[in-house]
């Protein structure tokens, strides 16, 4: 394995951790989501008896598009490093 | 000797039904009507069911409908519930498609969810203004009625400063949950791949003034 290779291993290797940290921060969700729940109870609600909790738009990235966007720095790197092996043999 | 029997008998039949009589120990009196139009959009059902995968909490916040009731008496309360079958929400946008289309809840060709109440038993008094109570109803969902029983807590608030800022009027708020047997209603148990539970969970959270039209 040639320098560029092992760049390219290392970079797509930190990718991947980043895109599954950053799963794992946003609540290690299995499916995407483009709302989630947020509790908007007042104190009247309280007295009345009743809950309040509304969707609001946010994007919490789920294992879904984690492991899809994964596998894809997973092929682009192979590919990469698969080339770079090729111009290695015509350099020689 | 008659008309003492008759007398005797007309006053223990009333004591007896005034006796047994529950109800709210507020301010208000007699027959009150409770509208729970909400502009705000602050009165919400919800349904809650699990899958293999995760649990699915759907949710509408466009819930309508009326109550009416005597205040010292919650055994004659009458009054209809309705959702916009179009307005849950799941927090997926691809779910909640899924959701309206003819497999599921058919939003298109029955817009609405209803839950007509019929019936009121097992009244447990919890405070002054609380009541928790057992609700039998009709519920009808994709175009299926069946009967269903809710367990309710109502909670009646007087007008003050306080409730003013929410609505004008006394206030009523109402908790509910039920659970509804999908297959019953004519609803496949798949969303988007997912088997869901065959029982689903359902909750209402609103709030009625008897002022507001």
């Amino acid at each position: 394995m040639n320098s560029k290779q092992k760049l390219v291993l290392i970079i797509g290797i930190i990718l991947i951790i980043a895109v599954l940290a950053y799963w794992y921060s946003q609540g290690a969700e299995l499916f995407t989501k483009t709302q989630v729940l947020v509790d908007k109870t007042t104190e009247l609600d309280r007295m009345l008896g009743v809950e309040n909790k509304e969707y609001v738009d946010k994007f919490v990235l789920g294992l879904d598009y984690a492991g899809a966007i994964s596998a894809a720095i997973a092929v682009i790197s192979g590919v990469l490093i698969y080339l770079f092996k090729n111009k290695r043999k015509e350099t020689l | 000797m008659k008309k003492i029997f008759g007398s005797i008998s007309v006053l223990l039949i009333l004591f007896t039904s005034l006796a047994f009589a529950q109800g709210f120990k507020v301010k208000a009196s007699g027959e009150q009507s409770f509208n729970f139009a909400d502009k705000g959009g602050r009165n919400q059902a919800s349904f809650f069911s699990t899958t293999p995968l995760e649990d699915i909490r759907g949710l509408s916040n466009d819930v309508k409908g009326t109550a009416t009731f005597n205040v010292s008496d919650i055994k004659t309360l009458k009054g209809k519930i309705s959702v916009s079958t179009a307005s849950i929400k799941t927090g997926i946008d691809l779910r909640d498609e899924h959701l309206r289309s003819e497999n599921w809840l058919d939003a298109g060709k029955y817009p609405e969810i209803t839950f007509e109440i019929k019936k009121v038993t097992d009244v447990k008094q919890l405070a002054e203004n609380k009541l928790e109570i057992r609700l039998l109803g009709d519920f009808t969902l994709k175009g299926v009625t069946k009967e269903v029983s809710a367990t309710a807590t109502l909670t009646y608030l007087d007008e003050s400063e306080q409730t003013k800022m929410r609505a004008p009027g006394d206030l009523l708020g109402v908790q509910a949950t039920f659970k509804v047997k999908l297959s019953d209603f004519g609803v496949t148990n798949k969303i988007v791949g997912q088997k869901v539970a065959e029982e689903v969970e359902v909750s209402v959270n609103m709030v009625g003034s008897n002022k507001v039209n």
